[in-house]
């Protein structure tokens, strides 16, 4: 028989496990608190934080509101913001409602196209709405050329909004289409039982289940629409509409020549406080969402609607809005990319070119932002996996004493904006000693995209997680494994398909991220996002556009092998 | 094999206490079974045992190891306890098959891949389970899958074996034969082993001796004789088998036998025992003990047979006596009517507090 030493607590025994616990809160820690920590310095500073002749101050914060036009700026947020939000949380509803309860024709293939959105960047769908609707846009112009007037106009802060709140509206509709679907089709049918018809009980049962989803969503896309960039940068740039993050984006990169660090510093800190809060709202309203809980065990199929005559004309209607809003806007983005001009007024095969193109391929630094991105993406989403994955088990599954405290850390960047995060990483390797080692490398951008995005990550593991029963771990553990080997040989083998969604997750969010580094990179680590942001403010459409279009090649490509190969669910 | 020791073991959740001061002693192969209802802490004090859960105060020995003392804050991790444990769900590892189940703790303690493969064999075949090696979790049956749970807890050759519930997925034959079974390969294997149940015939059945517990407090320990015939309390009274309560109080205290007054005034010869300080006490008499008698004598009353049910090998049959339901169990089954019963003063006890009052 093996003769099993024995150990005691008070002799000070280093198990790996522990080093494992301590190591990964320590590294989680310190990851959260490096953007943090200089800003909330910088903030109340009188000078730049590198400065040794720095002062203590809170007049940074006095100067931001004295500043011209700020408290329009603010108020030019929280409207982009709440109509993106209400944009998209009713199109998001509308749609999970149609897709995932009524017979509508080719609803799969509709759902389908609906998420196209969320796997591409804010910045590519804005230009793709730019480049179709814009002032000189292709449908702008084919409408004004038949009708006579230009029916809209996207350089305004409700056209932002709108544009914003449709490439949102992804988001809210994966969430309500969970809670529709997975209703339990009894509560439907008590509800038939006693007297209501079909879409009396769809209206009186079902919708209110969304309930929860339609707070979650609300809330995350309101969040969304205060930190998004791309958006209110392209639009609100030519007609001088500003919101908090051109603000920031146009002082801490354009102003080369007077660098606002302070009042950056103090408009980022507010920035911060607002979206914390909102997160921190989020978590209130959803408390108590137990009594709308709609998974059962064994819940059968929910019944379909019959729409009847209006099959096909609401078809018509649903596949208009996905044609206009989203086909027309790849659509967009790749004729842009083969042409020299898109206009309606000359057939599009005659302008037909190459040379967007040959100018990308052409270009040592377009070439490397291209492979910066597909590293960054690659080893990033690895090592952003296998981090996520540890942080999880620590959090959930092992005995450590902070395991709780360590979940909330590492769910903290959800309150942090890319912006923000961006700014304070930058102002880290500026301040920090020795982290000057990476700055300006691919290093700091994964860095970056890593702390940002572990929330993400954590949302692909943590269900599926509480999915194994954790007797299979004590089972484990009594048969002699530590818990490293316990995790490393029973857990994670079980969560493996998590795993694999967890890093197809992390890989597009990486691939599409540019907010996060637009402070960060330099020449020799740019990545798409930062020189599709460059060649837009020089308005040099055909080389982005031919960007974007790479940039979307890629990613069908990845998402079509991370479906197929690693049986990876992506966003259903 | 060594004693196993929980010396004064308390476990506490918040202000909850699951396990309350309990003190147990298991000697080497025997086969104790820590019984009670839901919830009473069964699972709670199993998993100490293993080092899945750490107790409050109290110890925890095994031999001459100490496993857990709350005193000097020892505490063994339980991959260093060598202990098989098998759980109501089994927790078979669902991405190994039956043969990498087994293997999985014998490469953790480092055995070359021929003693290993031995061992797994060894293993199997001592549960019948050798044909099926190489399928995985899901194609096996409920009852195969607690055979190789039970096989993967004894591939180590642990020194203490625990179980918890590991019946209570299986239907009610196949509970029963595998009961059998598995109190022969105990005794084969001579394992000192801790069962977990809350079915009280399975625990009669089975245990060398049985610990009944009731919210955290171990009511009582002995033997199942012991347990049955001289339950320490009315809860045990009461759990076990079952029995009826007639509500009194104590007229005359001897050493052989009590006279209790009952609450329409009759008097009842019971066995000796204790009443509370004010007098009031119960008398517990199981179903099958009291008797029909042809006519009226000592500790007998003139009844009316109420509903009655077929219990399969017995009938049972509601009634009325001293303004108390009782229910009597018969071979035989009854006419509707009159009848008298006698209540044996040795197949009583008495007990101070009813078994709702603890
Ligand atoms: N981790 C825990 N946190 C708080 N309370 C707990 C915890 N584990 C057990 N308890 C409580 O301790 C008590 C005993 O639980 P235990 O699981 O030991 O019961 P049991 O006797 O095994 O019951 P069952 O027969 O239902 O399995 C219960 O009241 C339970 O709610
Ligand atoms: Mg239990």
């Amino acid at each position: 028989m093996t003769d099993l030493s024995v150990q005691r607590e008070g002799m000070p025994v280093i198990d790996r496990s522990r080093l494992i616990f301590w190591g990964v809160a320590i590294l989680t820690a310190v990851l959260v608190i490096s953007p943090l920590a200089p800003i909330i310095v910088q903030a109340f500073l009188d000078r730049p934080l590198y400065m040794s002749d720095a002062g203590l101050t809170l007049d940074n914060f006095a100067r931001l509101f004295r500043e011209a036009g700020m408290l329009g700026i603010f108020l030019n947020t929280l409207y982009f913001a709440v109509l993106t939000m209400a944009v998209a949380q009713v199109f998001g509803a509308v749609m999970a409602v149609i897709i995932g309860r009524t017979n509508l024709p080719g609803r799969q293939w509709i759902g389908e196209i609906f998420v196209w959105p969320l796997f591409v960047s804010n910045l590519v769908i804005a230009f793709g709405w730019f480049t179709m609707y814009g002032p000189s846009g292709f449908i702008t112009l084919a409408v004004r050329s038949w009708i006579g007037v230009e029916p809209w106009n996207l350089y305004s802060l409700t056209g932002m909004g709108v544009v914003a709140g449709l490439s949102q509206a992804p988001l809210a509709y994966l969430m309500c289409l969970g809670a529709v679907t997975k209703a339990d089709a009894q509560l439907e049918s008590a509800a038939r039982s006693v007297g209501a018809g079909p879409f009396r009980a769809l209206w009186s049962v079902t919708v209110p289940m969304m309930r929860p989803a339609l707070i979650y969503s609300a809330v995350l896309n309101f969040v969304i629409g205060i930190e998004m960039l791309a958006i209110p940068l392209l639009f609100g740039g030519p007609s001088g509409i500003q919101t908090v993050t051109t603000f920031l984006y146009d002082q801490g990169i354009n102003a080369a020549v007077r660098p606002e660090y302070g009042i950056v510093g103090a408009a980022a800190i507010i920035l911060l406080m607002l979206v914390a809060f909102l997160v921190w709202l989020q978590g209130f309203l959803m408390k108590g969402s137990g009594r709308f809980v709609t998974v059962r065990g064994k819940a059968s199929r929910p019944s379909v609607l019959d729409l009847g005559r209006w099959r096909w004309a609401l078809f018509a209607l649903v596949f208009a809005f996905v044609f206009l809003t989203i086909i027309a806007i790849f659509a967009g983005i790749f004729l842009r990319s083969a042409v020299t001009f898109l206009t309606p007024l000359v057939p599009f095969w005659k302008l037909l070119t190459t040379a967007n193109f040959e100018m990308i391929f052409s270009s040592a630094n377009y070439v490397r932002s291209i492979v910066n991105s597909v590293v960054i993406a690659l080893v990033g989403g690895l090592i952003g996996t296998a981090f996520v994955a540890l942080i999880a088990l620590v959090a959930r599954r092992s005995e450590f004493r902070f395991a709780r405290p360590l979940e909330y850390l590492a769910l903290f960047p959800r309150a942090l904006p890319g912006i923000i995060a961006g700014l304070g990483f930058f102002y880290a390797v500026v301040w920090v000693p020795g982290l000057d080692l990476i700055r300006g490398t691919i290093w700091i951008l994964m860095l970056a995209f890593i702390l940002r995005y572990i929330p993400i990550g954590f949302g692909a593991i943590a269900p599926a997680l509480s999915q194994v029963g954790d007797e299979l771990d004590k089972g484990a553990r009594i048969a002699g494994a530590d818990w490293l080997t316990t995790v490393s040989r029973i857990v994670l083998p079980i969560l493996k398909p998590a795993l694999f969604s967890c890093f197809a997750l992390l890989f597009i969010h990486f691939f599409k991220e540019y907010v996060t580094a637009a402070f960060l990179f330099q020449p020799g680590s740019e990545i798409i996002g930062t020189t599709m942001l460059q060649l837009v403010a020089q308005g040099d459409n055909g080389p982005v556009s031919a960007l974007a279009t790479i940039q979307v090649i890629i990613t069908a490509v990845f998402v079509f092998l991370a479906r197929r190969l690693l049986g990876a669910r992506i966003y259903g | 094999m060594a004693d196993l020791v929980l010396d004064h073991l308390t476990i506490q959740y918040g202000d909850v206490k699951a396990v309350d001061d309990v003190s147990i002693s298991v000697a080497s192969g025997e086969f104790l079974t820590l019984l009670g209802p839901s919830g009473c802490g069964k699972s709670t004090t199993l998993f100490s045992i293993a080092g899945l859960n750490k107790a409050t105060s109290g110890s925890i020995r095994m031999g001459d190891k100490v496993l857990f003392d709350g005193a000097t804050n020892t505490f063994v991790p339980p991959e260093h306890r060598n202990i098989g444990l098998v759980f109501q769900s089994y927790a078979l590892w669902p991405h190994m098959t039956v043969a990498e189940n087994l293997a999985f703790p014998l490469k953790l303690r480092r055995l070359g891949k021929t003693e290993r493969d031995e061992r797994i064999a060894e293993a199997l075949k001592l549960v019948e389970m050798t044909r099926y090696a190489d399928r995985y979790p899901y194609e096996l049956s409920g009852g195969q899958q607690q055979r190789v749970a039970l096989a993967r807890a004894l591939v180590y050759r642990p020194s203490l074996l625990l179980l918890d519930e590991p019946l209570s997925n299986l239907d009610a034959k196949l509970r029963e034969r595998a009961r059998v079974w598995l109190r022969e390969l105990q005794e084969r294997l001579n394992v000192t082993t801790i069962y977990v149940t809350h079915d009280q015939a399975e625990a009669l059945a089975v245990s060398d001796r049985i610990a009944v517990m009731s919210m955290g407090h171990l009511r009582q320990l002995g033997t199942p004789k012991e347990i049955y015939e001289r339950p320490a309390d009315s809860f045990v009274a009461d759990f076990i088998g079952s029995s009826n309560f007639l509500a009194g109080r104590m007229v005359q205290q001897e050493a052989s036998h009590a006279v209790v007054e009952l609450k329409n005034g009759t008097r009842l010869r019971t066995a000796p025992g204790q009443a509370r300080s004010d007098g009031s006490l119960v008398v517990a008499i199981r179903p099958e003990r009291i008797e029909i008698v042809p006519e009226l004598c000592e500790n007998s009353f003139l009844a009316e047979i109420g509903t009655g049910t077929y219990l399969g090998s017995i009938y049972q049959y509601h009634v009325t006596i001293a303004d108390t339901e009782l229910r009597i169990q018969t071979a035989r089954e009854l006419p509707p009517g009159p009848v008298h019963l006698r209540i044996p003063p040795e197949a009583t006890a008495v007990y101070a507090e009813a078994p709702g009052e603890y």
